[in-house]
Order: structure tokens, then C-alpha cells, then sequence
């Protein structure tokens, strides 16, 4: 079974596109948890891109790092939302705004 | 038919990104976010890695979003005036990384060749042995990270209770 | 592909998925003498021979009661709540294998909605969804009981995900192969002529893990504490009505249905009669479709077995409490789990070896 050309270049727009929602998301939501979730939709279009290149150049390198993103991605998340959970016992609110003490 | 699958999911995937980031309830978030990770698992899938588009929903809508929807859900947040962001800053700069990212990543990936590969068929064999073989080392490293995500996770959400009552984080 | 594949493949699938749903059903009545049974009386004997029509009678109270929508709750979320458990319930039963093939036209045909490669980490991923319909569902009820209710749910479920996806795991290993038709189709056979070739004599404890870690999963006692009766008044459902309730129990009856299925691909020889193989069956019988028949009694009547030992397990056992349960998956099933995929692998390199 052999791939059409043009879905490289529909994976490489969704990945792009993900990836800048993603950043956009990042810079400009308040809320932390959608912070990480935002992140999470980076590190997705990586994957993306990762295995689009992989599957078209038949070698299994791209999938084997697409294993460890995912593995990092998973512990991350669960540290970042460790750190989430002890800024509201702290403040109360996990909105960015609050947390300006370290500001200059 | 392929390729209309492909448009299709495409699409989806990229409205399901959108409604993470534009949506005023965390919940609602976490839905896009699950959402949008099934269209990526139908991308995968019309690569031809069953395996990836699996291993995709297992780990990520299966694990890492409940644990999103978790402490979405324990922390009870209340959505407010100030949690959505301006349409308008988002769509302009949204749209102008994208053009930029996509001209500097076909710049980049110049070799592509007229006709794709085929489907390997042994696909998963040749992932396990290269894991355990070429690339064991980073492998173990891993578990190690893993443990010791573990252990930290532990020791930052441990309340400890001093006698004369109350808590202490 | 042609149109007679395709005509095929859906009246298949529909076949295959409106036998998974007559289940439910079934189970309604059976469990509910199953229970009268263990604990000494007569059970529903009213509507019907026996009570046979009982269902009918709770289908339509069901349909028939009033469905008061709460003002408090999520509306988007309150709704999607059930489809979202009765999704996953129903995507599982593809990778379910119930025959080897029939012949039609002179094209063969498998017994199974899909042969998916990946067919047990399919099940697995698939299954993991149903969390979210218990979390979305407890969570738009804006009510705390359905809010802790859903939580205990949902923590058991992916605690108890762990054992279960390390005994597939060893299957995996054993088989060499995800998929669950060539699981099944390598389990053909005898054992030096005395045993049949089935997957629980090779892997005892792996069963035990699956078996246990099965009950978890489907929120059925013992594991029960999510919905308990006299609890959390009733646990993530509180707020919902009544055919609300009744997606809930189909999603959960088709969840034991899947399992049991599992089960039996897996450990006990999925369409394979004990100790007759499949090319006596065909000299005797003659016809490829009658052979698929068989295959598809055999495989439904085990599948049927499972069930039976799900009720039976239910009203013997009493409830654990829900650190207990938490333990029982953390520090006993992960530990027993890792060796038994230990013992696997030693046994695999030793078999290779030789």
C-alpha cells in the first residue's frame, strides 16, 4: 500500500498549526492548568512531525523517539500538576496573574 | 479516499486545538484536549503505525488527561471573566507563527521524493529490538526517570500534620 | 473492495453488536435470580414463565418514568455523560473473536468485525475511555457524593488498568502476536494429548491477575464501592434518571461481556472445543458454515460461563473498603504482575534456547 505525496503536506500544516495554537496558548492563557495543557498540544505536534518523517523515510528512529516523548510528556505533566496543586493550597487561585513575587 | 480521510481528520484535529486554547472553562479544555488527541490517533493510524495511534490513546486520552480532568475537578475552579483571551490577538499572531513555521519547515525538509514508501509490515518487531538493542541505554535511563518522577510527585504534594493540629506542606 | 465485502462486513458488524447488546437483557434476568438462587428465595417469577419477561417489564418502567433534569448541573456535560461510557462499550467488542471464518460466494469471511493487529492493546486503549463518562458525568452533577463517588471510580479503574495490561502483556510475550484471532488460533491443539492447548495452563498466574483485575475494571463486587447501595447513596448516578441509569448498566454489562470475552480468547481457547480440532470437526460435519456454527456456540457458551461466574462472584464476596482495594492493586497485582512477566520472558528464552 503506498501513501498519496499530499498527506506530507497536510501533516506538516496540522503540526504546525497545533504547535503555534499550542505556543499562542501558552503565552496568553491565566489559568496554569490550561498552561500545561497547551504544552501538551506542543509536544503532540512534535510527535506529529516525528512520525510523518519517520513513516516517510521508512526508518522506525522517529517512532522510537516519538516512545520517549510521550514517556516524558507523562511524567512532566504529572510533576507540573503536582507543583499546580501546591500553588492553590497556597494562594487559593491558580490564576497567573496572582504569582508575581519573584517579579523585580 | 485516503486523502479525504486525512483532510478530514486534519480539520478536526486542528478545530479540537483550537477549542483548548480558546475556551473559557478548564473542563471544557480538557474535552478539545481529548478530542483533538483522537484525531491525532486518526492520523496515525493513516500513516500506517497502528502501534503509535494505539500507544496515542492509551497513554495520552487514556492517563494523562484524566489526570488533567482529575485535578481540574479537585481544585473546583471557577470560571471567570478574565480566563478566556482575545480572539483577535490570538487568531493574528496564531496565524502569523503558523506561516512562518511552515515556510522555515519546508525550507528545511527539501528532500522529500515523488513517491512515499510502503507500510512496513514488522513494524513492532523491529521497534522492540531496536529499543532493547541500539538504544537500550536511553531506555533504562528512562525507568530510572520514571522512578524518580515518582518520588518527587511524592515529595511535593506531601502535607505532613504537626500534633498540635492543622498542616504543614 | 467490492460491494459484497462491504454488504458482508455490515450485516456483521450489525450482527455481532446487536448480540453483545441482547446481553444486557439477559443479564437484568439472570442476575437477578442468579442472586434469589444464592441467597435462598424465589427472585422475579412474576412476569412471565419464570420471570422470563422480566426485562421487558424494567425496559419499560424505564422508559415510562419521569426524567427530571436537575436545575444545578452542567447541562453539555450532564447529557454526554452516558454516551460518553456507552462509546468505548461498544467500539471494544471489534477486536472480540468469535469463529474462525464462513464461507459465502466462495469468499471466506472471519468472524470478527475486524482482525486489528494490534487487537489487545486496541481493547486495552478503548476500554480506558470509559473513565471519562464516570468523571464527566460525576463532575456535572454539581453534587459531592457524585463528585467522591466518581473519583473512587475512576482511581480504581486506572489503578486496576496496571495489572491488567501486565498479564496481556505476558500474553502478548507468550503468543508473540497482538492480535486476538492469532492468539486464539495458537491455542489449537493438545498438550502431550492429555490437556487442551488453552493459555491458562501457560500462564496460571497471569489469568489470576487478569481475572481479578477484570472485576476492577467493570466496577462489579468486589470492587464495588463506587455504586454501592448503601454508601454514597448511589454513587456518580445519583442525579441521573432513569434511562440514564439504564446506559450506565448497559455500558457496564457490555463492559463484562468484553471482558469475560477476553478472558476467553485469551485463557480458555476462544472457539475451540477441548480436545476436538477444528479438522475433525470439518470431516465429520462436512460444511465450512456448520463448523463456524459450532465455533460461534462454543465461544458464546464459554463467554456465557464467564458471566455466570460474575454474578456468582457478586453475591458471595463481601464489598473491600477502598484503601483496601487501592493495596490489593498498588502493592500485591503490580509486584505479581511484573514477575509473572518475568517468568515469561525466562521461560520464552529458555524454550528459544533449547
Amino acid at each position: 500500500m503506498k501513501f498519496p505525496l499530499s498527506i506530507t503536506y497536510w501533516s506538516h500544516f496540522v503540526s504546525v498549526a497545533m504547535f503555534s495554537l499550542g505556543l499562542l496558548g501558552f503565552l496568553l492563557r491565566k489559568n496554569t492548568i490550561v498552561v500545561l495543557m497547551c504544552i501538551e498540544l506542543m509536544l503532540n505536534a512534535v510527535n506529529l512531525l516525528l512520525i510523518e518523517t519517520s513513516m516517510r523515510t521508512n526508518t522506525p528512529e522517529g517512532i522510537i523517539m516519538v516512545v520517549f516523548v510521550v514517556t516524558v510528556a507523562a511524567a512532566e505533566v504529572a510533576v507540573g500538576l503536582g507543583i499546580v496543586l501546591n500553588l492553590y493550597r497556597m494562594k487559593g487561585t491558580v490564576n497567573l496573574d496572582h504569582f508575581k513575587s519573584l517579579r523585580g | 479516499m485516503r486523502e479525504g480521510l486525512f483532510i478530514a481528520f486534519s480539520l478536526f484535529t486542528i478545530a479540537a486545538a483550537s477549542g483548548v486554547v480558546l475556551s473559557r472553562n478548564p473542563v471544557y479544555s480538557a474535552f478539545s484536549l481529548i478530542l483533538s488527541f483522537f484525531g491525532l490517533s486518526g492520523l496515525y493510524l493513516l500513516w500506517g503505525t497502528t502501534f503509535m495511534a494505539m500507544i496515542q490513546i492509551l497513554i495520552y486520552t487514556g492517563a494523562i488527561v484524566v489526570l488533567f480532568v482529575f485535578v481540574v475537578m479537585l481544585l473546583n475552579l471557577q470560571v471567570n471573566k478574565e480566563s478566556s483571551p482575545n480572539f483577535l490577538i490570538v487568531g493574528i499572531s496564531g496565524a502569523a507563527v503558523w506561516f512562518f513555521s511552515l515556510i522555515i519547515l519546508r525550507v528545511l525538509t527539501q528532500a522529500i521524493p515523488n513517491t512515499l514508501p510502503a507500510i512496513p509490515t514488522d513494524q513492532i518487531r523491529t521497534i522492540s529490538k531496536l529499543l532493547f538493542t541500539r538504544y537500550l541505554w536511553p531506555f533504562e535511563v528512562l525507568s530510572l526517570f520514571l522512578l524518580v518522577m515518582i518520588i518527587a510527585i511524592f515529595a511535593i504534594t506531601r502535607t505532613q500534620e504537626i500534633p498540635h493540629g492543622g498542616e504543614k506542606q | 473492495m467490492d460491494w459484497m465485502d462491504l454488504i458482508v462486513t455490515a450485516v456483521k458488524t450489525i450482527v455481532i453488536y446487536l448480540g453483545m447488546v441482547q446481553v444486557v437483557p439477559i443479564m437484568l434476568i439472570v442476575e437477578r435470580r442468579g442472586a434469589a438462587l444464592i441467597q435462598d428465595r424465589p427472585g422475579p417469577n412474576r412476569v412471565g414463565p419464570f420471570g422470563l419477561f422480566q426485562p421487558i417489564a424494567d425496559v419499560i418502567k424505564m422508559m415510562m418514568k419521569e426524567v427530571a433534569v436537575p436545575k444545578q448541573v452542567n447541562k453539555a456535560l450532564y447529557i454526554l455523560g452516558p454516551f460518553l461510557v456507552l462509546f468505548p462499550a461498544s467500539l471494544v467488542i471489534a477486536a472480540l473473536p468469535f469463529g474462525d471464518f464462513f464461507t459465502l460466494f466462495d469468499k471466506n469471511y472471519i468472524l470478527q468485525v475486524a482482525n486489528i493487529d494490534v487487537g489487545i492493546l486496541y481493547i486495552l486503549a478503548i476500554g480506558s475511555l470509559g473513565i471519562y463518562g464516570i468523571l464527566f458525568g460525576g463532575w456535572a452533577s454539581n453534587n459531592k457524593f457524585s463528585l467522591i463517588g466518581a473519583m473512587r471510580s475512576s482511581s480504581q479503574i486506572i489503578s486496576y488498568e496496571i495489572p491488567l495490561g501486565l498479564a496481556a502483556c505476558s500474553a502478548v510475550l507468550w503468543y508473540g502476536t497482538f492480535s486476538l484471532r492469532e492468539m486464539v488460533t495458537g491455542q489449537e491443539g493438545t498438550i502431550l494429548s492429555v490437556l487442551p492447548n488453552w493459555g491458562i495452563f501457560y500462564q496460571p498466574l497471569g489469568f489470576l491477575l487478569f481475572f481479578v483485575a477484570a472485576f476492577a475494571e467493570t466496577n462489579r463486587l468486589p470492587f464495588d464501592l463506587p455504586e454501592s447501595e448503601a454508601e454514597l447513596v448511589a454513587g456518580f448516578h445519583t442525579e441521573y434518571g432513569p434511562m440514564d441509569f439504564g446506559t450506565f448498566f448497559m455500558a457496564e454489562y457490555m463492559n463484562m461481556a468484553t471482558m469475560s470475552g477476553l478472558m476467553v480468547s485469551i485463557y480458555f481457547g476462544g472457539w475451540h472445543l477441548p480436545w476436538i480440532s477444528d479438522a475433525t470437526l470439518l470431516q465429520w460435519l462436512g460444511s465450512r458454515n456448520l463448523v463456524a456454527l459450532i465455533q460461534v456456540l462454543t465461544a458464546v457458551t464459554k463467554i456465557a460461563f464467564f458471566m455466570l461466574v460474575f454474578v456468582w462472584v457478586r453475591w458471595t464476596i463481601p464489598r473491600f473498603r477502598f484503601d483496601q482495594l487501592m493495596r490489593l492493586a498498588w502493592k500485591n497485582l503490580i509486584p505479581l504482575g511484573l514477575i509473572n512477566l518475568v517468568i515469561t520472558a525466562l521461560v520464552l528464552y529458555f524454550k528459544g534456547a533449547a
